[in-house]
């Protein structure tokens, strides 16, 4: 079965591997929220931290279109990366799909969907988080049970 | 932020440059010493006398490249110290030389850089990173996010953008060691091959190689290594700080340069001089937008005005903030451990009155501000 690309920032919540949440941290002495791991508060150090799950949506807060990707980049060129706003503060950057670059909107609401990447030459398939537009019907299933 | 206060004042005593560009019969120790020897002559030093070198570098060229390059000049015993703070890893080495002088360890101090830099879209993470299957690791796509947020909320346009890469090429093209020669126009930048929307090629720097060098020394020591006083530069003020809490708690940096700022206002403090004090400015321009924003947390230019001062010549060299007078990292290059050292070269030449097609008239206070991954950011304040 195919793993989290990361596992302390999208843990998957279902066997067949379509559905899962973004992980995180809140401070219990300062209430900041984290993104993704951390064993100490990157405001104020203390270690007590509670794991926390995010909400599946967001809204977009900036985006471009990558059109000379990264070494490495497994996915289809030109994509969209998205910069998230969730709704408990911070911000998740991934690739927004199922969007045409006409219907782009900085405010607009997106949510969280999975598909299953195939990594570059023999590199192991990963379940990868990504936006789309909220409220959208799903073109296709986004990962093959 | 910095705890220590400065002790001795200290100078620089002589620059020197290898050209930015691609150089593919070099080897980086080759570059490097280009680079050193010219900077040991400048300042009017023998290599034996330096007592600590610091060596700015990021890529894998092989382990103890400094030492391996230095070796060549001769194996004095020295302490040298490899330093790795990616593109402010030039800078960080001047830095290094800085304190290690006024805290009073060493009187005569190298710091230097070197790079060759591959090409292709630039990368912090390891290749098996979890980045490269998200597609969130990649330099300018970074600046592309912040530059359609800076449109949006400033109302700047895309041709104040432009002018940006055209001034950093019209300085460039007056400065025999910089990547870039031709100028160009608005409508070049805006019609060059687009990379991460809105950002076009033209607005990206180009990968370089390169290596810059500096000699710095105690004041107290000029005369002891028969030192030039009337060329040589002193250092105001050397700032160094890393990432902070981004006020966001995301897992990458906030897009923005919010470590400009407190450095910044630590340089200001430490050196008793105020933004409307400096007489030029260089600034880690990366992408057009790291300029704009830059100049705007270094309080030179109101936050959400750079880019209409820009458009009204103020950041030319004959304007009143004259920003980045040898091309910077758009025009005249970005190897980058050398990258901050450069900068520090431009501000000596610019303050002794030494640069020639490009001289900004009057100077005596100079800015050098420097960016990289991990949100480091070092502030230098140099005055004649």
């Amino acid at each position: 079965m195919p793993e989290s690309v990361d596992t302390r920032r999208l843990k998957l919540t279902n066997e067949e591997r379509t559905e899962g949440v973004l992980l995180g941290f809140r401070c219990l002495e300062c209430d900041t929220v984290i993104f993704g791991p951390g064993t100490f508060c990157q405001r104020c150090t203390s270690a007590k931290l509670e794991p926390m799950e995010f909400s599946q949506t967001g809204i977009l807060y900036s985006y471009t279109v990558v059109r000379i990707p990264s070494a490495g980049w497994p996915g289809p060129v030109p994509y969209i990366l998205a910069q998230v706003e969730l709704s408990e503060g911070p911000q998740v950057l991934a690739e927004l799909v199922d969007c045409l670059e006409d219907a782009l909107e900085i405010g607009m609401p997106v949510e969280l969907t999975l598909q299953l990447v195939q990594g570059e030459d023999s590199s192991a398939a990963k379940v990868v988080y990504k936006w789309r537009p909220a409220n959208q019907p799903s073109p296709t299933a986004e990962v093959d049970p | 932020m910095t705890q220590f206060r400065p002790g001795r004042q200290v100078m620089v005593a002589g620059v020197g440059l290898h050209p930015f560009g691609r150089f593919p019969g070099k080897d980086l120790p080759t570059l490097a010493l280009e680079a050193v020897v010219p900077a040991l002559g400048d300042a009017g030093v023998q290599w034996r006398d330096i007592q600590v070198a610091y060596f700015g570098h990021v890529y894998y060229n092989g382990m103890s490249m400094g030492e391996g390059a230095l070796g060549r000049l001769g194996l004095t015993g020295i302490p040298i110290i490899n330093v790795e703070n990616a593109c402010s890893s030039g800078s960080t080495a001047f830095w290094q030389a800085y304190w290690g002088i006024t805290t009073g360890i060493f009187d005569l101090a190298l710091a230097f850089g070197a790079e060759k830099v591959p090409r292709g879209p630039v990368t912090v993470t390891a290749e098996d990173s979890p980045e490269r299957y998200i597609g969130a690791d990649h330099m300018m796509a970074g600046y592309a996010l912040r530059m359609r947020r800076y449109m949006m909320e400033t109302g700047a346009s895309e041709t104040a953008l432009a002018q940006v890469a055209v001034k950093a090429r019209q300085n460039a093209s007056l400065n025999p060691y910089s990547h870039r020669k031709e100028t160009n126009s608005v409508e070049d930048v805006l019609q060059s091959r687009m990379i991460a929307d809105p950002l076009t090629l033209f607005q990206c720097c180009p990968t370089s190689e390169g290596a810059a060098a500096a000699v710095l020394v105690a004041e107290d020591a000029l005369s002891r290594y028969s030192i030039d006083k009337a060329r040589a530069i002193r250092i105001a003020a050397a700032v160094l700080t890393s990432g902070g809490y981004n006020g966001k708690g995301s897992d990458h940096s906030a897009f923005s340069p919010y470590r400009t700022e407190p450095a910044a206002l630590e340089a200001y403090e430490v050196s008793g001089l105020k933004p409307e004090d400096v007489d030029l400015v260089q600034v880690h321009d990366a992408a057009t937008i790291g300029e704009l924003q830059q100049l705007e947390a270094l309080h030179l230019i109101p936050f959400g005005e750079a880019w209409r001062a820009t458009e009204d010549g103020r950041t030319a060299i004959t304007g009143d903030i004259p920003t980045n007078t040898d091309g910077g990292l758009l025009a005249m290059g970005h190897p980058f451990g050398a990258t901050g050292i450069r900068m520090i070269h431009e501000t000596v030449l610019q303050l002794r009155q030494e640069a020639g097609p490009r001289q900004v008239k009057n100077a005596r206070v100079g800015l050098a501000e420097c960016s990289g991954a991990g949100d480091v950011t070092t502030v230098h304040i140099l005055t004649r």
